[in-house]
């Protein structure tokens, strides 16, 4: 999330597409209510009616996986309308840049498409440049090459009719829609979005997620109270995990996972210091070289930057490690060992037979959990013969997070301490322990016996993570926000010189070093243990809720645990004022320019100077929102594909049906305009259960609520196949076959699409074979193995099955 | 006697969570239930001996536009309980004066199930078959002569639940409903003069759940006839005479 | 009739002093049985410790008050929202108002959690009991020889790669910080790169 839960009290126009909040985030409907009671107006967009749409001024439904559509149709209906915030697009967004010649796009494909790769040279997609390297700009916005009039152009074909003819969306409502949402375009109105798995999990996800962010843009609703682009993230940790990189693709704070392109150190941090000749662009990232190699020296504090480097895996050019790749080449026997720690893959992955069959390639498998489970259990789950299965098999027990001590990070980046409360149950462990001990083990090892490239592993920093013996959340802790490895000496504005400590803690990342003498395991997360008193210096810990009347007036709690970067609650909130300090919405501002302090006050300012001193968007390399996105895999403004699986043969934006640079798996066949396939399924989760529910399903008074595997489905579709309510049906396409109990409803209605009716059916993924035993077995085992390309998150969320009464 | 306490439940907020229906067991360690799914999210099916509230799920079309209405029913605590008239012993069916809480004892054990759950105008109270005691909802009375908040209430994110003086939420149900109305000409609070459990509807209770309203119609065995909405008119009486 | 708080516990049939003590092991200790402790009593200092948690669940980030007993078994007694927390203040879904259950188990019944290291061997038919130790010893045996074995300095093209190719992991979001940033430093000083875990799906 860009803003946080408490500032959805603020939106004047609240969208929830690709989510079902009431349901996955219930308690952020109490945001959403007050924001209700204070006028706003809320509005759902889904396949099918849910406790969410329940609780919606404005319900519309819409076919799975024709998000695009519509959302391009509000690009369109914003700027033929001229409803967008033009001032704000001008100053803070990149509408004004004037792009490259060899930049183009052409029914359906952007230049730069290599066919034989199936990849697009991003390089064909970059600005035109002056002289002195600036990108050369047009702010009256005509000029056919910038950003904006190719925008339009491009979003032209985005008509009503076609959003209507793809989405099945009844007219009146795409209209009723886009005059609500777009009525955030005052600059004094926000509207946010709130979204999940329901936008990503697609072959176009992160096109979706950019087609929002641009009306966000286009309506100067980022960096806003009550605006901004909200994901709404699923486990209480995930935004954590992924700050700390338990991803293929990245190390710990954002920084990409080192390849072969980058043999040295020098290399690499070429690598990640962009460059921006426009001196208003803050542009961050050229510190993130200071951010790495004090990265690199948290995990080998004793060794230089150089050897330190050295020792971190390389990836070759353009390696695709992701999920999906890793269970195809699980399945192909290039692994011999597998954790699955705190995970259930033989579920929650897409394709799960393939899942399951791929664990038997493996010569053993270690499975973390809190329950028995479909993963460590794979050896005698469906289909399965236990004396042909290989695999070892290791289930340790871990202990639930009442248990143990440490902090997770929620959606709203809100770092939060938690405090152990009953001991570890039976032999259960905290996860950290399990780590460090094994980690400990495998250590001694090699100290005995040598072995393979034995200097990282003997290396590691262990010692700032326990104490030789078990493991301690508070060392590690310190250990991410990072301290000094010697005597520093720091100049101060007023000239004076500050020595920091060796093994005192680096109070922010402002003061990181890349020569060395500093460490922090996640520069993100620098300033969130700044002393190394637990009372003093641990700020997840925080539990404040002092403010001045104007943080309490937008519901800041800037005291209230601590929030990644720098205690920054809003994000790019500089663009919630204008180029003199003023806030856009007077009435609920998230930055006060004090004329006479000479600072910022409400919120955390990002970057350095007063009003207008610079441009908003820090991060980006030239500081300015970007409309025009040449970092994607598959083109810089995002367009219309149908999913990987669909019921219609053509579309009218293109002649290109899919994505072209779709994650795929070759021999694997998708069903589209299949007749033995003629349903489009979508998958979901309920307030209940969890995930794959390893951890609900196991609980009394959350599976007597939700007991059994179901297939929600309309009265028409019911009727044309002869279910009844509460019957069982089957399930079924290529990869698998799955009963469930029909719920037959007026919550589902069959989709006009191309004059054609689409019928559309969903199911939860929360049940599997191990438990309970009439409970039902896996969504996945029918999602294709097909994903992002810039992500390779499957396309979960629509695809192709029939339904049978059993 | 004050007025003692009331709930305003004000279901245009109520987003079936299920938070109240979990937070209940978790309080009373209750235990839960082996069910099916039968075609609805509606689990458990009914108030149970285990069950003494439950999330009640109804979908109902009106004017061409799906609704789906969500009611998490528990008891009234009655002002006028007649499940109490429906007793023998004084101390089966406590009326806690202080907050006007309808408490059941272990004595039900002794008293007629048929006539206490039947006289009920809301279908609410349960009996254990083996030791024939009969539970329902008890307003956490623990909590709320702690000073907390029933578990219910404490749990709903909402605003749907509310708890207070019963004063007080009768004011804040004439407050929401003035308000509810703007955009519903149809909203109404509940039988509030009778209960103290004061559900605000949006349209007509009657599309929520069958005994939202005080039920008028039903005549099941062992009301001898009488409709709920007659035995609750006719409480003046012992019950015993009404009934016969 | 008033009742008094106590006067209605020794009444009610829905506070009936039950399972629901079994944390603080009445079984154990008649003498404390004598002394009736009720479900408010047993939330005050002398009976349990409070510790403030986040819900596990979704990232909305829920605050929840945890009461451990101080005697008997000492396990959780009761967890429900924290009324102090800005975000929830006190509220929380169905899942979260359950959690006590994903610690303790279900009322009266056995906890179905794993409690103990299981080990199944290659083309073993069933689950076997083992020791910590012995699991871990076994695993790391297994990290080494596998590591040692599929090691590469280089990959085909003789690029320095640094990387151990037979090993792969996935998980969690399931984890503090502290211990996410652990696992991966960990998996990354064995060379690992198919690291990956629930963000991806």
């Amino acid at each position: 999330m860009t803003n946080h839960w408490i500032d959805l009290k603020n939106s004047d126009c609240i969208l929830i597409m690709g989510s079902n909040a009431a349901e996955n985030h219930p308690i952020s409907f109490k945001w959403v209510t007050r924001a209700q009671d204070k006028g706003a107006k809320l509005i759902h967009v889904d396949p099918r009616f849910t406790r969410t749409s329940a609780k919606a001024d404005l319900y519309a439904p819409l076919r799975s996986g024709s998000d695009l559509a519509f959302l391009g149709g509000l690009i369109n209906y914003i700027i033929e309308k001229d409803l967008l915030f033009k001032e704000y697009v001008v100053n803070y967004t990149n509408a004004s840049f004037i792009v490259g010649k060899s930049y183009g796009f052409s029914d359906g494909m952007f230049t730069g498409f290599n066919t034989q790769t199936g990849k697009y040279d991003q390089s064909k997609w970059g600005f035109e440049k002056d002289a002195d390297g600036k990108i050369k700009r047009d702010n009256t916005l005509s000029d056919p090459r910038c950003v904006f009039q190719l925008m339009k152009q491009h979003y032209t074909r985005y008509t009503v009719d076609r959003v209507v003819e793809m989405c099945g969306t009844p007219q009146d409502k795409v209209l009723e829609i886009f005059n609500a949402y777009a009525a955030t375009g005052k600059p004094d109105k926000a509207g946010t979005v709130m979204y999940a798995m329901g936008w990503t999990q697609h072959t176009v996800g992160v096109q979706n997620i950019r087609a929002m962010s641009m009306i966000q843009l286009l309506l100067g609703n980022m960096g806003v109270a009550g605006g901004g682009v909200n994901a709404l993230r699923g486990e209480s940790n995930v935004q954590g995990s992924t700050d700390h990189a338990l991803l293929f693709n990245t190390v710990p704070g954002y920084l990409p996972t080192p390849s072969t392109a980058q043999p040295m150190l020098a290399d690499y941090l070429k690598l990640v210091k962009p460059e921006s000749k426009d001196p208003m662009s803050v542009n961050w990232k050229k510190n993130l070289p200071k951010y790495a190699v004090s990265l690199f020296k948290s995990f080998y504090k004793d060794e230089a930057p150089e050897q330190a480097y050295s020792w971190m895996p390389k990836l070759d050019v353009g390696q695709d490690a992701s999920w999906l790749v890793l269970f195809d080449e699980m399945l192909r026997g290039k692994f011999k060992g597998f954790f699955a720690w705190g995970m259930n893959p033989a579920c929650s992955g897409a394709n799960s037979n393939k899942t399951r069959e791929a664990l038997t390639k493996l010569d053993w498998l270690v499975n973390v959990n809190i329950f028995d489970n479909e993963t460590s259990s794979f050896w005698h789950g469906p289909g399965m013969h236990p004396k042909k299965v290989k695999t070892e098999v290791f289930m340790l027990p871990c202990s639930v997070s009442v248990e143990k001590e440490g902090s997770i990070t929620n959606s709203g980046r809100w770092m939060q301490w938690r405090y152990q409360g009953p001991k570890p149950l039976g032999d259960s462990r905290p996860d950290g322990e399990i780590i460090y001990e094994l980690a400990q083990k495998v250590r001694a090892l090699y100290k005995e016996q040598g072995g393979a490239f034995p200097g990282p592993v003997l290396g590691l920093n262990w010692e700032d993570m326990g104490d030789g013996r078990a493991f301690s959340a508070h060392k590690t802790a310190r250990l991410i926000n990072g301290y000094y490895l010697k005597d520093v000496e720091d100049k101060q504005p007023d000239g004076t010189v500050k020595v920091h400590k060796k093994g005192s803690q680096v109070v922010s990342f402002a003061f990181l070093k890349d020569d060395g003498s500093t460490c922090s395991g996640n520069w993100v997360y620098c300033g969130s243990y700044v002393d190394e008193d637990p009372k003093k210096g641990n700020r997840a810990a925080n539990r404040s809720k002092e403010q001045s009347p104007a943080q309490a007036n937008v519901g800041l709690f800037p005291n209230w645990s601590w929030a990644w970067p720098v205690n920054r609650r809003v994000i790019y909130n500089r663009a919630s004022v204008d180029l003199t300090g003023k806030p856009y919405a007077p009435q609920k501002p998230v930055l006060a320019w004090d004329a006479t302090g000479k600072k910022w006050d409400i919120d955390v300012v990002d970057g350095v100077g007063g009003p207008g001193a610079v441009h908003p968007f820090i991060m980006q390399v030239e500081g300015m929102g970007s409309l025009f996105g040449p970092g994607l895999k598959d083109g810089p403004f995002p367009e219309y594909y149908e999913p990987l699986e669909c019921p219609v043969s053509e579309h009218p934006f293109s002649k290109v049906l899919h994505n072209p640079t779709a994650l795929t798996f070759a021999g694997e066949k998708h069903n589209s305009c299949d007749p033995r396939y003629p349903f489009v399924c979508t998958t979901y989760r309920v307030t209940e259960h969890w995930q794959t529910g390893l951890q609900t399903r196991w609980q009394a008074w959350l599976l007597e609520a939700e007991p059994q595997m179901f297939c929600e489905m309309s009265e028409e579709l019911a009727t044309l196949r002869g279910i009844k309510n509460g019957d069982k049906v089957w399930l079924e396409n290529t990869r698998g076959k799955l009963w469930a109990i029909a719920i037959v409803t007026k919550r589902f209605k069959p989709f006009t699409v191309q004059g054609q009716t689409i019928h559309e059916v969903g199911i939860p993924w929360h049940f599997g074979w191990r438990f309970p035993k009439d409970g039902g077995d896996a969504a996945n085992l029918l999602a294709p193995s097909v994903g992002d390309p810039n992500t390779g998150i499957p396309e979960t969320k629509a695809f192709m099955v029939n339904v049978r009464k059993a | 006697m004050s007025n003692g306490k009331s709930f305003l439940v004000d279901l245009t907020k109520c987003t079936a969570c299920r938070g109240c229906q979990i937070a209940c067991k978790q309080w009373k360690k209750l235990p839960a239930e082996k069910t099916k799914n039968t075609g609805t999210h509606q689990n458990p099916p009914d108030f149970s001996y285990n069950t003494l509230r439950v999330v009640r799920f109804s979908e109902k079309e009106v004017n061409g536009k799906i609704q789906w209405f969500f009611t998490p029913d528990q008891c009234r605590h009655c002002l006028e309980a007649p499940c109490k008239t429906a007793t023998n012993d004084p101390g089966a069916i406590i009326i806690d004066e202080q907050t006007g809480a309808v408490v059941y004892t272990e004595k039900t054990a002794k008293e007629s199930y048929d006539a206490v759950q039947g006289i009920c105008p809301y279908n609410v109270p349960r009996m254990d078959k083996k030791t024939k005691i009969m539970r329902k909802c008890d307003m956490c009375i623990d909590r709320v002569k702690a000073g907390k908040l029933p578990a219910c209430v404490a749990s709903c994110p909402t605003g749907c639940m509310n708890f207070g003086d019963r004063d007080a939420m009768l004011k804040l149900a004439d407050e929401r409903l003035a308000e509810v109305k703007k955009k519903h000409p149809k909203a109404q609070l509940v039988d509030a003069d009778t209960v103290r459990v004061i559900f605000l509807t949006e349209d007509n209770p009657t599309l929520y759940a069958t005994n939202l309203m005080a039920d008028a119609d039903a005549t099941p065995a062992g009301r001898g006839g009488y409709t709920r909405q007659e035995l609750f008119a006719r409480l003046a009486k012992p019950v015993k005479n009404v009934l016969g | 009739m008033t009742l008094s708080r106590r006067g209605f516990l020794k009444l009610s049939a829905t506070a009936a002093l039950t399972s629901a003590f079994s944390g603080i092991g009445f079984a154990a200790k008649p003498a404390a049985q004598k002394a009736a402790i009720d479900r408010i009593s047993q939330l005050k200092p002398e009976w349990s410790k409070q510790t403030t948690t986040a819900c596990c669940y979704c990232a909305v980030g829920c605050g929840l008050i945890v009461n451990t007993a101080l005697s008997g078994a000492k396990r959780a007694l009761n967890i429900e929202g924290d009324p102090d927390h800005p975000i929830n203040e006190g509220a929380l879904c169905a899942k979260g108002a359950s959690i006590w259950q994903l610690a303790e188990g279900n009322p009266g019944q056995p906890n179905p959690r794993l409690q103990k290291v299981m080990y199944r061997k290659p083309y073993g038919t069933k689950w076997e009991e083992k020791t910590w130790d012995w699991a871990l010893e076994r695993i790391a045996k297994n990290i080494k020889r596998d590591r040692d074995a599929t090691f590469a300095e280089k990959n085909a093209k003789g690029q320095t790669v640094n990387r151990c190719e037979g090993l792969a992991s996935v998980g969690s979001a399931a984890m503090d910080n502290e211990e996410c940033w652990a696992y991966q430093a960990f998996l990354r000083s064995l060379g690992l790169t198919y690291i990956e875990h629930q963000a991806r799906i």
